[in-house]
């Protein structure tokens, strides 16, 4: 199979995996508002581990492409919230909803995808294996998110099946971007870099910007910091030795 | 005696560079909410950078040894905090919640020099022909170290003069474990992995349980995360260069 062909599945298995953040919701409609913070919590800290698999094998390439991969990272989620007006969105909010906070959570939820399809380019052109770990990671934490979106739509009276289709579909730029960032990396090798800095920074910075700030609220902040950590350290110990 | 003297000076004046963190925060003024909102943040990235770090070194020592640390590091951070909840914890002018947290920046980053002495100590085993030039590494690298606890002390009413005399006891830790660890190599060469994965659970768990929420309560989600991000992988690429 072509290695492009390997990157597509996988890829499509972490945007399909979405589908099962509803399981949850199916036994249990409106869940307690502390099962939303942890699974923030857990999505972050699978994030985060990811971002330390990148950076930990990016150990030799130049600190330059690096910190302007990394800029660019940054500036680009930046522009992308000032944009769409949702720099200081809740994504989880249960009451009192309008269409329109819909559409924007929506949104976001397709953005944050993209920069997790270039994470599993840049991990499948380092090794293979790192590239299959990155896949399953970004899809386990698909789930959880999955989970705080199917909260919301259900909520406003949208069934089980149509919440879990809502939640692939703002997922299916990963495939995209993550099939093209590798064919990019094929035709021009030199890029990697960039790309790494690129993925490592625009994760670190939805942590930030998304999936921690309404979660403390919600969850704790002991409760908040041991999943994130738990989460964190099982990504970071096991692909460490992948890479 | 004299290359025991050696190590413990060398990694003496790595300690004392620390003290060099406090100097930026004498020309910009932390009083608003919002300025010590991005104190936080920006401690919170170079611990987090710093703690990719150790988690890195760790691992190239031993996984499982890492991942123990990191749990006693979590949980000794859990305990100390249970305790010092406890208590009116007084720490300069101030006190209460404030006092609080800036008394556990000081024992976080205390705690975390222990296992650098031990790291500084075991580098030096391999042979003094390198030695100024680890020393450099190290003291370089501890200058982020002590920016990222003059950072909160300075936001909790800390005069600049108190933050790099707290930035330097902080490291004091180095010269004291360097030695044994450089007159034991073999053992603490063991004892690094646990040493290290400890002290990058206590740090993340601080950045996550105290600096992350601190921030992200008062300053705006866009500054907390460009901040944050920066100064953490600034810090990646700078433990890197050394």
């Amino acid at each position: 199979m072509h290695p492009i062909l390997t990157v597509l599945a996988f890829a499509a298995f972490a945007a399909a995996a979405a589908s099962l953040g509803v399981v949850l919701l199916v036994f249990r409609e409106r869940p307690p508002i502390a099962w939303l913070g942890w699974s923030n919590a857990l999505a972050a800290g699978l994030m985060l581990g990811a971002a330390y698999l990148l950076l930990s094998s990016g150990g030799t390439m130049g600190a330059g492409p690096l910190a302007a991969g990394s800029l660019l990272g940054v500036g680009l989620v930046f522009a992308s919230h000032a944009v769409s007006g949702t720099a200081d969105l809740d994504l989880n909010v249960l009451a009192g909803l309008g269409p329109a906070y819909v559409r924007k959570v929506i949104r976001v939820h397709t953005l944050h995808a993209a920069p997790e399809g270039v994470t599993i380019a840049v991990a499948m052109s380092l090794s293979p294996a790192l590239g299959v770990f990155m896949a399953l990671a970004i899809a386990a934490h698909n789930v959880p998110e999955a989970t705080v979106l199917a909260a919301m739509l259900m909520s406003r009276g949208a069934s089980a099946a149509r919440a879990a289709a809502v939640a692939v579909m703002t997922n299916l730029g990963q495939i995209l971007l993550a099939t093209g960032t590798y064919a990019l990396h094929l035709a021009w090798p030199a890029v990697l870099p960039w790309t790494l800095g690129f993925a490592a920074a625009a994760l670190v910075y939805l942590v930030l910007a998304e999936l921690l700030p309404e979660c403390y609220r919600q969850a704790g902040h002991t409760s908040v910091a041991v999943v994130t950590i738990l989460a964190m350290g099982m990504v970071a110990l096991v692909g460490g030795g992948l890479s | 005696m004299s290359e025991v003297l050696a190590v413990f000076g060398y990694a003496l004046g790595t300690a004392l560079a620390t003290g060099l963190g406090a100097l930026p925060f004498a020309l910009v003024p932390l009083v608003s909410a919002r300025a010590v909102a991005h104190a936080n943040a920006i401690a919170a990235g170079l611990m987090l950078g710093a703690s990719f770090g150790l988690v890195a070194e760790g691992t190239a020592h031993g996984t499982a040894p890492t991942l123990i640390g990191a749990a006693f590091g979590v949980l000794f951070i859990l305990a100390t905090q249970r305790w010092l909840n406890a208590r009116d914890v007084v720490f300069g002018a101030e006190h209460g919640p404030r006092a609080r947290q800036a008394l556990l920046i000081v024992i976080v980053m205390t705690v975390h020099s222990f296992a650098e002495g031990i790291a500084v100590g075991v580098a030096f085993g391999g042979g003094m022909a390198l030695a100024v030039a680890i020393t450099v590494a190290i003291a370089v690298h501890n200058v982020p170290e002590g920016l990222a606890i003059s950072a909160v002390l300075r936001s909790r009413g800390s005069s600049i003069v108190r933050c790099a005399a707290w930035s330097v006891f902080s490291s004091l830790p180095q010269p004291v474990m360097a030695v044994p660890a450089f007159l034991l190599v073999e053992a603490f060469q063991v004892a690094l992995p646990y040493g290290v994965g400890f002290a990058a659970g206590a740090m993340a768990f601080m950045v996550f349980e105290e600096l992350l929420p601190g921030a992200l309560t008062i300053a705006r989600r866009p500054t907390v995360a460009v901040l944050v991000t920066c100064t953490m992988i600034g810090m990646v690429l700078f433990q890197r260069a050394l």
